[in-house]
């Protein structure tokens, strides 16, 4: 046990005089006496922290570096002095701070390449403590570029080598670039006969370091995948990990490994390993009988596992009782805790945010895809209310992930109209969107997406908590993503289910609103957005605007002229069918309303479009067309008479003669009904 | 599977039977009984006469040298010198051999330190043992506080005239050295990747449970109840 004690300098230390004779000592002509010293000295400081600070205050590092560095010295000297640095090693972390700062590190690095296997192993061991402390300068690891391939060299020499080389590598293997260059130096051939070691104090840093050079790399997981041990392949040989008569800690490596081998694409997500044998491990590490920390690994890392792939999402909601377990974490602690200790729960009660955050993280990933999961977690009790609050919580990654999890539910259509309402999660999205950072943003504005799609008296609070105003900012940013994520939602927002016809006024302050705070440049600008995606919602957005004809006679009242030339704008640029379909849609709403229609009438290059739209190879532009002229020619409107003439005139009655050999039963249709309408 | 459990009565000469057509080979219980006496507790008798009957019978058996010997004699000499009181020899010796164990083993160490001064006041050396004490045990109460509990009945030691008649008396029993010395050879063992109890309590462990499983099925079988002799009786 390595107690943080405080190294607290007593004036009247009693072993001050003490101290000051072994430095004496080791500055001798008699080597003899030197080296005995230095045994003096290690006897001394191991096992006491006060005495390894005290030693270090009087120099001690400095000259036990010297004998290391000197080749000429007697290598039990260079060797004993190694294990002293190994010592002072394992004090307190400023003590180890102190240590990195003496320079001890790249010397012990350099010594590594001597010849005699316990002045070696003296080195690593002080390394290794050095490098599994809070203060691993893990960057000295790669300064000399000789080093990691040499540590690989020497690996298997003997039980120490094999234990310190790996607890370094696990620790020290922080970027892609340093997966990469492990990778290059055969760290798969060197260590994988490892996993199969005898010794558990060598095959779990082993473990560790095949999670850490496998997580998020493709190439390295498809390696290790392909790899094997005395011909047996190295995935089995991790499953044999995972089995339950090993430690806790080494189940869960050996499932995190699968598992970003697996999320790598290097496994299968349907394959034995992973649905037999990392996922069930995963979910038992979140049951109640373990440690804080290692439910909060567990949940974790089961989320990834299953984060994108619907037969593991599903295969894990009714596995083990996995969705009451993780719901326990947000009720963490409660009346079914037991009390271990009281140090402990003091731990656990600092940390039990992560449980929540792990947890949510959880149910974001099971709810991604299936309704019936959906259900099964909002109708867990309490839930919903945990995550609401968890949207307003403190610690902002159990916000990220309240927000990600309530994402996930929100995707359901049926959740929309009924729990969400219930539970105003609206109030606390829009706080999280005022003060999110761009990670936060996406998901909380996608979220908010989901939110508006349903028609809701909650849409007017929304409008008056600055919803809109927030959006249209959204669809000024670089990012696509937000753009996107912004013009979708005010499209949503403009949306009117017809049938409500209380909603009128609402609905129309709405539409207002949000062209008000968009404006009409912004609208124009989106209309030639970079990104197709953007431009269509945007042109799905004006859709919604023109939707029935109070409303479509305003906006085009307002802003018809600038409309029509963004309209004749897209028809005549490249764009893809589904954004000149839109377009065209649009431009049949406008011929809905009664003095809209004035604008295309009196346009006649636009006229002419739509004559050349409805005998376009494809059927669907044919049909918005078509359904343009339909209402152009209405008979039941004022003005259809000199409408049906002028279009007559222009060939479009022929033109709806010849579409009647349509195969198609929806342009049919309605081209009959346009037909019908000319007296 | 069968549906309706039926319990099976087996007589004794049965069971003799089936035991009797197990075959174990003469080089697997050789194996065991050389575990035996090279891990774990020396209970009674000089280690150097277990050593000594290790050897004969490895040679008279013919196993093969192997690891298991290999700290044995290192281990003796620590055994050894705790015996005998001398602590600080035996934490250099052990500084030797695995300089990160008591580093590692903070509890383990204390005890080390606990049983010198208890060896300082036996010697009736009470300037000795407070000095020992403020200097390398006080460090120890900072950091756990069982410590702080068993280093005060220790100190409390002093207050006696004659420490062995107090309450806290038990401290100063050849056993308390016993108790430590065992605890040291366990942690070596365990940093060398050996078991510290050898196979045969295992096996013996096994044989316990096995019964005890029978026994919670209503299982009639004829027991083994005096596992010193090996005996087996007849089913009740």
């Amino acid at each position: 046990m390595l107690m943080d004690t405080s190294d607290m300098i007593c004036d009247t230390y009693p072993g001050e005089m003490v101290g000051r004779e072994y430095m004496e000592n080791l500055y001798g002509e008699d080597m003899d006496r030197v080296l005995h010293s230095v045994v003096k000295l290690k006897n001394a400081v191991i096992g006491n922290n006060k005495q390894k600070f005290h030693m270090m205050s009087l120099g001690v590092v400095a000259r036990l570096l010297e004998f290391i560095q000197n080749e000429r010295a007697a290598v039990g000297l260079r060797t004993e002095s190694a294990i002293v640095l190994g010592s002072l090693a394992k004090g307190s972390q400023a003590n180890v701070k102190r240590l990195v700062d003496s320079g001890v590190v790249p010397i012990l690095l350099q010594c590594l390449n001597n010849s005699n296997l316990k002045f070696v192993e003296g080195c690593l061991r002080c390394l290794r403590s050095i490098f599994t402390s809070q203060a691993a300068p893990v960057e000295l690891l790669y300064t000399d570029p000789g080093v990691v391939p040499h540590m690989l060299d020497i690996v298997s020499q003997s039980p120490t080598t094999q234990e310190c080389v790996c607890s370094i590598l696990a620790q020290c293997c922080k970027t892609s670039e340093h997966q990469g260059l492990l990778y290059s130096n055969g760290v798969i051939e060197s260590l994988a006969p490892l996993l199969a070691s005898k010794m558990y104090k060598v095959q779990m840093p082993a473990l560790r370091v095949f999670c850490v050079i496998t997580y998020m790399n493709q190439i390295v997981s498809s390696a290790v995948a392909a790899a094997s041990v005395a011909e047996r392949p190295l995935p089995d040989l991790l499953v044999e990990l995972c089995l339950r008569d090993k430690s806790v800690e080494m189940q869960m490596s050996s499932a995190k490994c699968l598992t970003y081998m697996c999320r790598a694409n290097a496994l299968s997500s349907q394959d034995s390993k992973i649905v037999y044998k990392a996922l069930p491990t995963l979910i038992r590490m979140c049951k109640k009988d373990r440690t804080l920390e290692e439910r909060v690994e567990g949940a974790e890392t089961l989320a990834y596992l299953i984060e994108v792939d619907l037969e593991l999402q599903r295969i894990a909601s009714y596995s083990d009782h996995l969705i009451p377990t993780l719901s326990e974490f947000l009720r963490y602690p409660s009346t079914q805790t037991t009390v271990m200790d009281l140090k402990r729960l003091d731990y656990d009660m600092k940390h039990s945010h992560e449980l929540k955050a792990a947890a949510l993280m959880a149910f974001a990933s099971l709810g991604a895809n299936d309704e019936d999961i959906r259900k099964k977690i909002i109708e867990t009790e309490n839930l919903m209310d945990h995550v609401v609050c968890g949207l307003s919580d403190p610690v902002v990654r159990v916000r990220l992930a309240a927000v990600r999890c309530l994402h996930s539910l929100s995707r359901s259509v049926q959740q929309l109209r009924t729990s969400f309402q219930d539970h105003a999660v609206w109030k606390p999205l829009m706080k999280l969107l005022q003060n999110a950072d761009d990670d936060m943003l996406t998901v909380a504005s996608s979220t908010l997406c989901n939110l508006l799609l349903e028609f809701s008296p909650s849409k007017e609070p929304m409008l008056e908590s600055g919803a809109v105003d927030l959006l249209c900012d959204l669809t000024k940013r670089d990012d696509p993503a937000l753009r996107l994520n912004g013009i979708w939602a005010l499209m949503n927002m403009a949306f009117q289910v017809e049938t409500k016809n209380m909603a009128f006024q609402a609905e129309q302050k709405v539409k207002s609103q949000i062209l008000a705070a968009l404006g009409t440049d912004q609208l124009f600008k989106l209309l030639s957005d970079p990104d197709v995606n953007v431009l269509m919602k945007t042109l799905g957005l004006l859709r919604n605007l023109l939707s029935n004809k109070p409303h479509i006679d305003h906006i085009m009242g307002m802003h018809g002229q600038q409309i029509m030339q963004a309209i004749v704008l897209i028809l005549e640029g490249e764009h893809t069918i589904e954004v000149k379909e839109q377009t065209l849609c649009i431009l049949a709403n406008i011929s809905d309303g009664t003095t809209a229609k004035d604008f295309i009438m009196a346009n006649d290059d636009v006229l002419k479009k739509i004559t050349n739209y409805m005998i376009h190879a494809n059927v669907r532009l044919q049909i918005a067309a078509t359904f343009c002229i339909s209402n152009l020619v209405w008979n039941e409107e004022e003005g259809a008479l000199e409408r049906q003439m002028k279009l007559r005139d222009m060939g479009v009655q022929k033109l709806l003669q010849q579409l009647l050999s349509s195969s198609d039963t929806v342009l049919f249709d309605k081209v009959k009904t346009a037909l019908q309408q000319f007296t | 599977m069968s549906f309706t459990e039926k319990h099976e009565e087996i007589s004794k000469q049965e069971w003799m039977d089936r035991l009797n057509s197990l075959h174990i080979s003469r080089a697997d219980m050789n194996r065991l009984i050389m575990n035996y006496l090279v891990t774990g507790e020396f209970s009674s008798g000089s280690s150097e006469g277990f050593k000594e009957a290790a050897e004969k019978f490895r040679v008279e058996a013919g196993i093969p040298m192997n690891m298991d010997t290999e700290s044995l004699d290192e281990r003796i000499k620590i055994r050894d010198a705790i015996q005998k009181g001398e602590i600080e020899e035996a934490m250099a010796l052990v500084n030797n051999l695995h300089p990160e164990l008591l580093d590692d083993n903070r509890y383990l160490y204390f005890h080390l330190q606990q049983q010198h001064l208890i060896e300082l006041i036996r010697k009736k050396d009470v300037e000795g043992a407070l000095q020992y004490a403020q200097t390398h045990l006080a460090e120890r109460g900072e950091e756990n506080a069982d410590v702080l509990n068993e280093l005060e009945k220790t100190l409390a030691l002093l207050a006696f005239e004659n420490p062995e008649d107090s309450p806290f008396g038990e401290l100063l029993h050849p056993s308390q050295r016993q108790k430590v010395a065992s605890e040291l050879n366990s942690a070596i063992l365990e940093v060398e990747n050996r078991e510290s109890t050898p196979k045969l309590a295992n096996m013996l462990k096994l044989l316990l449970w096995a019964q005890h499983e029978l026994d919670q099925k209503k299982v009639k079988y004829p027991h083994m109840t005096d596992l010193a002799k090996g005996e087996i009786e007849d089913p009740k």
